[in-house]
C-alpha cells in the first residue's frame, strides 16, 4: 500500500517537475554520480567525525536530537524513538559522548507506539526545560500524552532531573509528532505542536512550567488550509517559527498533508494566513525551513525519490502570489533514496538524510544547490527501512526510512549532531565552519536557535517586556 | 460493536508477519480474542485470550450499570517458572484501566489455559505479571504478557499509519 502510495507520489512529482520546471533538474550537482549502495560508508575529507555512541540495542535506536547552544551547558538531547526514553548526553568532550540521563516513560512494557520522537530545550527565567514529545497508539497506556517537560537546570546531576509537567490532548488521541519552542516577540516562550487534527496546537510553556491550571496551557492553534483533499482531512506534520524583522511579524511555516503554508502568528491567539505552497506532487509535505529573512525556504516531502526543494518565497511575502508552486531548484543526495529533516545555516544546509547520513550542501546560489560534504552513519540495507507495526518489529522491505532521522547545529562553534535511527548519536565538524551567525553572510541573526534571554533579533523591546512573565 | 466486528475481520484477513515479541494480531482471530505480548522479562512467552461472557442466568452477564462481564480464558505458553524471575511463585492476571490507574486482579495464570475474571471495564489492558504470592494486594512484580481488549483496536481515522503517526 505505501509502496504502491510512493510511486504513485513520485511518478506525479517527476511529471511535473520535468514539465514545468526544466531548471530543477540542472540544479543538482551536475555530472557526480551516485555511490553504490554497499560503499554507503565514510565520508568527504572536510566532514570530521568526532564522536559517536550506540544509544539504545536493536534497530530502532533515535528519532530526532536536539542541542543546547549555550556554550557552558555541552549538553544534547536523544528522543528514544520506539524505546519510549529521553537520553541526555555530556559533550564536553565531543569525541567521548557521556550519557549522563535516560528518563523513560513509566511501565514502557505495558505502551505502544512510536514513542519518543521530538524533543526541543527551553529557557524561561534562570530554568532550562527539555519537551519530549510522545506518541503512543490508541488502546495504549498515554495515547493522549503530547509531551512530559523535564526541568534540566541541574545539569550535569542526573539526580536534579524533575518531571514538572506533562501535556495532554485527549480531543485527538496519538500524541505530538513534531514540535518546535520559539520565543515570541512578545516575550513568551510558546510550544507549536503537531497533532492528529488538521492545526498545529499553541501552549504557553511558561504557564506549563509555572503550575498554572492545565486549561489555561493552551492559547492558539495554526489551522491547515492545505488537508490532504483527496482523503478529506489532514494536520501538520512539521513547521519552524521565526521573527521577520523586515514587517516586525511572528511567522510559522507549517508543513503538512497537502502542502506548506505561512502564517502571521504575531497574535498567536489568531494567526493570519500568508500563503501557501501547493501544487501537484506536493502532497505529503513533510519539513519546511526559511532562510533567516525569509525570503527562500528548503522543503522536504516525504516519499522516496523526491529530492529538497527551494523556493524563492518573495511573491507569497510581498503579498503578490497567495500560492506559489514553481521550485527555483532542487537538491538530492541520492535521487534513489529520500532526504529527511534539516537545519538551515544559511547559507549552508544540514540534512539528514535516512540512508544517506549526513549531508551539507549550500545555497550561496539559490538556484544551483552545491554539496559541500557528507559522511555516511546508517551502514543499512537499501528499502529496509521502518515500516509495518511493533508486532513485526518496525521492519519493512520496502522503505527507506531509516538511517539519519534528525541533525542540530550549535551556533556558538558550529559542532553538527546527528541522530541515526539504526546507530544512534554521532557528533561532526566541518571544514571552515566554526560557527553561525546570520549577520556574517548579510542576514539576520535568525535561526531554529531561540535567544530566550533577549527574544529574537530585530523585535521591539516594548513588545517583549508587555508579554513576558 | 458493528464497528468492533468489522475492524476485527479486517485484522483477521490480513494476518501480520511473525512477531518478534511472542505473538501476533492473527492469533486473535476475533472481536472476543486479545493477543498477549511479551516483554524482555520473559521474550519466549507467548500466549492468548479470549473474553466468555461470565456465567449469568440470563445469557448474557452484564454488570448493574450495563457493561458486559467476561471471564477471560488465557492461554500461555513458554512461561519461565516464576522463581526464576525473582522472588516470584506465581502469575497473575490483572484487567488494567488504559491509563494504568486501576489494576483489578483477575486471577492466577498457569501454563495452558486458564479461566480468570471477570472483566468488566469496556476498554483494558489485560497484563499478567510475576507475583511473590497467588493474591497479591497490588501488583508489584514484572510483567511477562500484555494485550489489549478488542474495544481498544478502534482508532480515529487520522491515526492511521498512512496519513500520519507511523512515518518519522
Amino acid at each position: 500500500m505505501r509502496r504502491a502510495f510512493a510511486i504513485v507520489c513520485a511518478c506525479a512529482s517527476a511529471c511535473a517537475l520535468a514539465a514545468a520546471h526544466p531548471t530543477t533538474a540542472r540544479a543538482q550537482d551536475p555530472g557526480t554520480s551516485v555511490r553504490p549502495f554497499d560503499q554507503k560508508h565514510g565520508g568527504t575529507a572536510n566532514v570530521h567525525m568526532l564522536g559517536h555512541a550506540v544509544t539504545s540495542p536493536g534497530a530502532w535506536k533515535a528519532a530526532d536530537v536536539e542541542l543546547e547552544q549555550d556554550p557552558g551547558r555541552p549538553y544534547v538531547y536523544v528522543s528514544g524513538f520506539v524505546n519510549f526514553d529521553t537520553q541526555i548526553y555530556d559533550i564536553r568532550d565531543p569525541s567521548h559522548p557521556k550519557k549522563i540521563v535516560d528518563w523513560t516513560i513509566e511501565n514502557p512494557e505495558l505502551h505502544r507506539g512510536i514513542g519518543a520522537m521530538d524533543g526541543k530545550y527551553f529557557k524561561i527565567g534562570s530554568r532550562y526545560y527539555y519537551a519530549q514529545s510522545f506518541q503512543f497508539f490508541q488502546g495504549s497506556p498515554d495515547a493522549d500524552l503530547g509531551a512530559v517537560i523535564l526541568d534540566v537546570t541541574g545539569l550535569p546531576d542526573p539526580r536534579s532531573v524533575k518531571v514538572v509537567a506533562r501535556i495532554r490532548y485527549p480531543e485527538a488521541p496519538g500524541g505530538f509528532h513534531n514540535t518546535f519552542a520559539y520565543k515570541h516577540s512578545d516575550g513568551r516562550v510558546l510550544y507549536f505542536a503537531t497533532i492528529n487534527q488538521p492545526k498545529a496546537l499553541v501552549y504557553d510553556l511558561g504557564k506549563v512550567v509555572s503550575g498554572a491550571d492545565s486549561s489555561t496551557w493552551l492559547v492558539g492553534a495554526v489551522p491547515n488550509p492545505t488537508p490532504f483533499k483527496q482523503i478529506g482531512a489532514g494536520g501538520y506534520h512539521d513547521f519552524y517559527v521565526g521573527y521577520d524583522p523586515a514587517t516586525h511579524q511572528d511567522k510559522f511555516y507549517g508543513a503538512g498533508l497537502g502542502g506548506y503554508s505561512v502564517w502571521d502568528v504575531t497574535h498567536p491567539e489568531a494567526p493570519t494566513q500568508l500563503f501557501t505552497i501547493t501544487g501537484l506532487g506536493l502532497d505529503v509535505a513533510h519539513t519546511f525551513t526559511p532562510s533567516p529573512d525569509g525570503r527562500y525556504a528548503v522543503t522536504e516531502t516525504e516519499y522516496q525519490y523526491t529530492p529538497l526543494r527551494i523556493w524563492d518565497l518573495q511573491p507569497g511575502q510581498q503579498g503578490k502570489e497567495q500560492n506559489l508552486d514553481v521550485a527555483l531548484s532542487a537538491w538530492a543526495a541520492d535521487w534513489r533514496d529520500l532526504s529527511h529533516n534539516h537545519e538551515v545555516r544559511w547559507p549552508y544546509v544540514f540534512v539528514s538524510a535516512y540512508e544517506d547520513g549526513l549531508q551539507i550542501f549550500d545555497l550561496k546560489d539559490p538556484k544551483n544547490p552545491r554539496t559541500d560534504g557528507a559522511y555516511f552513519t546508517c551502514g543499512c540495507e537499501h528499502e529496509h527501512g521502518f515500516g509495518g507495526t511493533p508486532d513485526n518489529g518496525w521492519q519493512s522491505t520496502i522503505s527507506v526510512e531509516q538511517g539519519a532521522f534528525g541533525v542540530d547545529v550549535r551556533n556558538s562553534d558550529g559542532l553538527i549532531a546527528l541522530s541515526d535511527m539504526r546507530s544512534g548519536l554521532w557528533l561532526f565538524r566541518m571544514d571552515g565552519f566554526k560557527g553561525w551567525n546570520g549577520r556574517d553572510y548579510g542576514m539576520p541573526n535568525i535561526s531554529s536557535v531561540q535567544d530566550y534571554d533577549h527574544g529574537p533579533e530585530g523585535a521591539p523591546k516594548e513588545r517583549a517586556s508587555a508579554g513576558a512573565r | 460493536m458493528r464497528l468492533a466486528l468489522a475492524a476485527a475481520v479486517l485484522l483477521a484477513a490480513a494476518p501480520l508477519p511473525a512477531a518478534h515479541s511472542g505473538s501476533t494480531l492473527s492469533d486473535a482471530a476475533g472481536p472476543y480474542d486479545i493477543a498477549l505480548f511479551s516483554t524482555p522479562t520473559a521474550p519466549a512467552a507467548r500466549g492468548h485470550a479470549r473474553l466468555v461472557y461470565a456465567p449469568s442466568p440470563f445469557g448474557v452477564a452484564v454488570t448493574a450499570d450495563g457493561r458486559a462481564r467476561y471471564d477471560v480464558q488465557i492461554t500461555a505458553s513458554a512461561l519461565p517458572a516464576p522463581s526464576t524471575l525473582g522472588a516470584f511463585s506465581s502469575y497473575v492476571a490483572w484487567e488494567v484501566t488504559p491509563d494504568l490507574s486501576r489494576w483489578t486482579r483477575l486471577g492466577v495464570v498457569a501454563k495452558g489455559t486458564s479461566t480468570v475474571g471477570p472483566a468488566e471495564l469496556n476498554k483494558f489492558l489485560l497484563v499478567i505479571t510475576a507475583e511473590a504470592d497467588s493474591m497479591p494486594a497490588a501488583h508489584a512484580g514484572p510483567t511477562v504478557l500484555h494485550g489489549t481488549s478488542p474495544s481498544g483496536w478502534l482508532q480515529s481515522f487520522l491515526t492511521h499509519p498512512l496519513f500520519r503517526g507511523v512515518a518519522p
